[in-house]
């Protein structure tokens, strides 16, 4: 009983740090119904930024916050406006093939710059802290903290800030927020902006726990899909939950059955959700 | 000259292991035939079908583990395992096709992706076939044909020239006949293609299958090429990426499109890995990418678009109504009802649009169905149609129920219909969008496969399309036709198979005077050749010079019928609908 305790209290916090990496996914789709394939080469890239800040500049990861995030945050602009306003309706075959080109681009990019090999920020000594009684090292407890205010943060900014509330007409209904003179392409490169500064956020708290090669996008692209079915897309609080159940799915069945099938049973759900519920656990039905 | 260099090259392909030795180049060219065939299969499902799948790698490795594990195991000739490997692919595959295909858009490209993972990650687990450990196939069995195992590298270039060859032969086959243009309407506008008559998902199970079934073809001789297999080299997420890289950046849903993907991306990636060794790693892989992106926003049809010449430009004759109206047949007494509709109901969350319609509509006869805004004439077509379900009621046409039915079924019963915005397939020639309107009902897809349609329904098409005026356009694709030609085309698709009766949805809106004074004769003339029509309608003059009678409906129910005059002095409807 104890075992299964820990298990999901650590896989509570490792699915606080699944929802912030859906949560950028899920809010351009949310935004601007554009799907983006590219979502987690950005989380790698961000992971090796930390990496090498760290390595050749002594820098601490979450020290590192402040830097990686904001220039994520000009990175997704700027692919808006050099890419993505041009897919913006354009069909969806041209959307999904753009964005999987991009894969392709920054994947390849990080292999050519950083070769194949496995890479992680070791510390000796790293201390824990007690969360619900179950010791949980230091640099995960931080993620989830910081996970968790980033996601109060975005919500607040959402519901109270003008932007914010632009933000969330333009994805209502993009022709009547233009007619209300709201500057939806301004409005949409801002949605790319936060969404992939989130997931560089949650690169960033990754890289203490998480090695990171050219690859390991892979996993983690079908983890976030899968949170973003499942919480219900284009909603905050959906990548919340989303990103909680599929954290304490695979922690719990790891323990419970086996650790290499974890993944299996998160993706097996994934498929399940899309064909019964596809508008997710908090969304409304229809669309 | 072209014939011979049609002949001449194939022949040089066919005898290049005759004269070149080099081990390294027949490798590439070994990978380029099989993981061409493989992009090839892709295409038929993600080409012409528009089906994305993300997930090719499952087919791929199940086709390699069958055929290395009938043969390690049990000692059975690849011959045989090679198709046990692609019918076990096809049924997988339609296992995964049948419920995933009601996903639209994304969704079947993510749940695609999914599946991969799904059983790459139970092959890993399972010792049966090795798991993680992976199989060897056994060397005794080498450079004997039984086994399609050899020492040299010519042998495998000829299987996997053939497979290539075969690859490209079904899906040239399919390009040229009734099923080509049916998976390519699928692509384009699924809803329009079912209410033609076409059962979308029947096609895309049948695209899927087979593209499944020719992709463990690939996996299958791949394994006796490498000799060892694992999860890792035919099961990875990079095989299903070169899968669909090859057929975007050559062409998808062209035929030749994996043609000339195959050798580029494929060479590149054997070359530069070999010149630039282990520092250049991934930088063919980024090139990719770029020209993917660039493809997705410029070319959508890849090297084929590049190279092939543009279309000239024929005239399009403004439509002016050109030969008789085609074939009448027998016309009935005007007293038989044909569509009978019953009390049918139907309510979105609280708003109750369509409150029980009774409606009879004749033979022979164009009934006109009028009414403000928000009437529920538009959601009565749907109902009858098959895309939104009733609460209650009943449609019968001539005896036989309509209701409950998918919308290909209702377009099998007898029922044509259109949509208020123009669907016509914007990409297929004005003669493919045609002939997508013929008759679906016992079509079977082995029909549709090997043979264009039957010579009658091509003759039809034709004097349809002289009829609309639209012949002089026949090879071009639709979406370059004026918006009135996409009406009179959707139209003539609509007719084609002489549906019992046709539902039009605003024909008339949106296009210019002359055209709806061209629009009301072709109306008339194909009633008087014998179709029945209903048809709604906001321009009252049209109505009341076309129709000979009238519904009036407002707040979902039909509030009065009869002779337009009658109708249209009508007390009730002056207040409806003029607000008087």
């Amino acid at each position: 009983m104890e075992l299964v305790w820990h298990a999901a209290v650590s896989g509570a916090v490792l699915g606080l740090v699944y929802a912030l990496v859906s949560l950028g996914l899920s809010l351009i789709w949310g935004v601007m119904d554009v799907v983006n394939l590219a979502h987690a080469e950005y989380l790698m890239l961000a992971m090796y930024a930390t990496y090498w800040l760290w390595a050749l500049g002594k820098v601490d990861p979450l020290a590192a916050v402040p830097v990686v995030v904001p220039v994520f945050f000009g990175f997704g602009w700027l692919t808006y406006q050099l890419l993505v306003r041009r897919i913006v309706r354009a069909p969806v075959a041209a959307q999904i093939f753009a964005t999987f080109g991009l894969l392709f681009v920054l994947r390849y990019a990080a292999f050519a710059a950083f070769g194949p090999n496995v890479y992680g920020v070791w510390r000796l000594g790293e201390g824990t802290v007690s969360v619900l009684g179950v010791p949980v090292a230091t640099s995960k407890a931080a993620a989830g903290v910081v996970s968790l205010a980033a996601f109060l943060g975005l919500s607040a900014f959402l519901r109270f800030t003008k932007a914010g509330k632009a933000l969330q007409a333009a994805a209502q209904s993009r022709e009547v927020a233009l007619s209300l003179g709201i500057p939806v392409d301004r409005m949409y490169a801002l949605s790319w902006g936060i969404g992939i500064a989130s997931v560089a956020l949650a690169g960033a708290l990754l890289i203490p726990f998480y090695q990171v090669s050219p690859t390991i996008g892979d996993a983690f692209l079908l983890v976030a899909f899968a949170s973003v079915v499942l919480g219900g897309f284009g909603r905050v609080d959906g990548a919340l939950v989303g990103g909680l159940c599929i954290g304490l799915l695979e922690n719990l069945l790891g323990t419970l059955l086996s650790p290499t099938l974890k993944l299996l049973f998160v993706f097996a759900v994934f498929v399940l959700m899309l064909l019964v519920r596809p508008q997710g656990l908090l969304g409304e039905p229809g669309r | 000259m072209r014939r011979a260099a049609a002949w001449l090259l194939p022949a040089a392909v066919v005898a290049v292991p005759l004269w070149v030795r080099d081990s390294f180049f027949l490798n590439a060219m070994i990978h380029v035939f099989l993981f061409g065939a493989a992009a090839q299969a892709w295409n038929l499902l993600g080409g012409y079908a528009g089906q994305i799948s993300f997930g090719h790698a499952a087919f791929f490795g199940i086709g390699a583990y069958a055929t290395a594990w009938l043969l390690s195991h049990h000692g059975l000739s690849p011959w045989a395992g090679l198709w046990v490997g692609a019918a076990l692919a096809a049924c997988a595959s339609l296992l995964v096709g049948y419920p995933t295909f009601r996903l639209r858009r994304h969704f079947f490209a993510l749940a695609t992706l999914a599946l991969a993972e799904i059983v790459r990650i139970s092959f890993l687990n399972w010792e049966v076939v090795g798991a993680a450990t992976g199989l060897y196939l056994p060397l005794g069995y080498r450079n004997r044909f039984e086994f399609l195992m050899w020492d040299a590298k010519a042998p495998y270039y000829w299987t996997a020239l053939t497979a290539f060859a075969l690859a490209t032969g079904v899906v040239w086959v399919v390009d040229r006949h009734r099923a080509g243009r049916y998976l390519r309407a699928v692509e384009q506008d699924e809803d329009a293609a079912e209410m033609l008559g076409i059962p979308t998902r029947r096609y895309k199970l049948y695209a899927m299958g087979l593209s499944a079934a020719l992709t463990a073809l690939c996996g299958g001789l791949y394994a006796l090429y490498v000799l060892y297999i694992d999860p890792y080299n035919v099961m990875a997420s990079r095989i299903s990426l070169l899968v669909v890289v090859i057929a975007l950046i050559g062409g998808r849903g062209t035929v030749w499109g994996p043609v000339l993907g195959a050798p580029f991306v494929v060479l590149l990636n054997e070359y530069t890995r070999a010149w630039l060794g282990g520092a250049g790693s991934g930088a063919d892989f980024i090139l990719f990418g770029l020209v993917v992106v660039l493809l997705s926003l410029y070319q959508p049809r890849g090297l084929v678009g590049l190279l092939a010449k543009p279309a000239r430009p024929v005239p399009v004759a403004v439509a002016g109504a050109g030969a008789e109206a085609p074939e009448p047949p027998p016309t009935a007494p005007r007293e038989e009802v044909v569509l009978e509709i019953r009390d049918v109901r139907k309510s979105f969350g609280g708003v109750q649009a369509v409150r029980g319609v009774n409606l009879s509509v004749r033979r022979g006869e164009i009934l006109g169905l009028v009414g403000p805004n928000g009437a529920g004439k538009s959601t009565l077509f749907d109902c009858l149609t098959g895309f939104v379900r009733p609460d209650a009621g009943s449609a019968r046409l001539r005896g036989r129920p309509l209701l409950g039915l998918a919308p290909h079924r209702v377009a099998w019963a007898g029922l044509g219909r259109t949509f208020q915005a123009i669907r016509v397939f914007p990409e297929l020639s004005v003669w493919d969008n045609v002939l997508c309107g013929a008759e679906h009902r016992g079509e079977s897809l082995w029909e549709a496969t090997a043979g264009e349609a039957p010579r009658a329904v091509q003759d039809r098409a034709t004097a349809l399309l002289r009829f609309f005026g639209l012949w002089e356009a026949r090879d071009r694709p639709a979406g370059e036709l004026s918006y009135g030609q996409q009406k009179l085309l959707s139209l003539a698709m609509v007719v084609l198979r002489e549906p019992e009766v046709v539902l039009l949805d605003e024909p008339a809106a949106g296009v210019n005077p002359v055209l709806v004074e061209e629009m009301g004769r072709h109306l008339r003339a194909l009633n008087a050749a014998g179709l029945t029509f209903v048809v709604i309608e906001h321009n009252m003059e049209f109505v009341m010079r076309t129709c000979h009678r009238v519904a009036f409906m407002a707040e979902g129910q039909v509030v009065t019928a009869g002779r337009p005059e009658e109708v249209q002095r009508d007390p009730r409807v002056l207040e409806l609908y003029y607000g008087r």
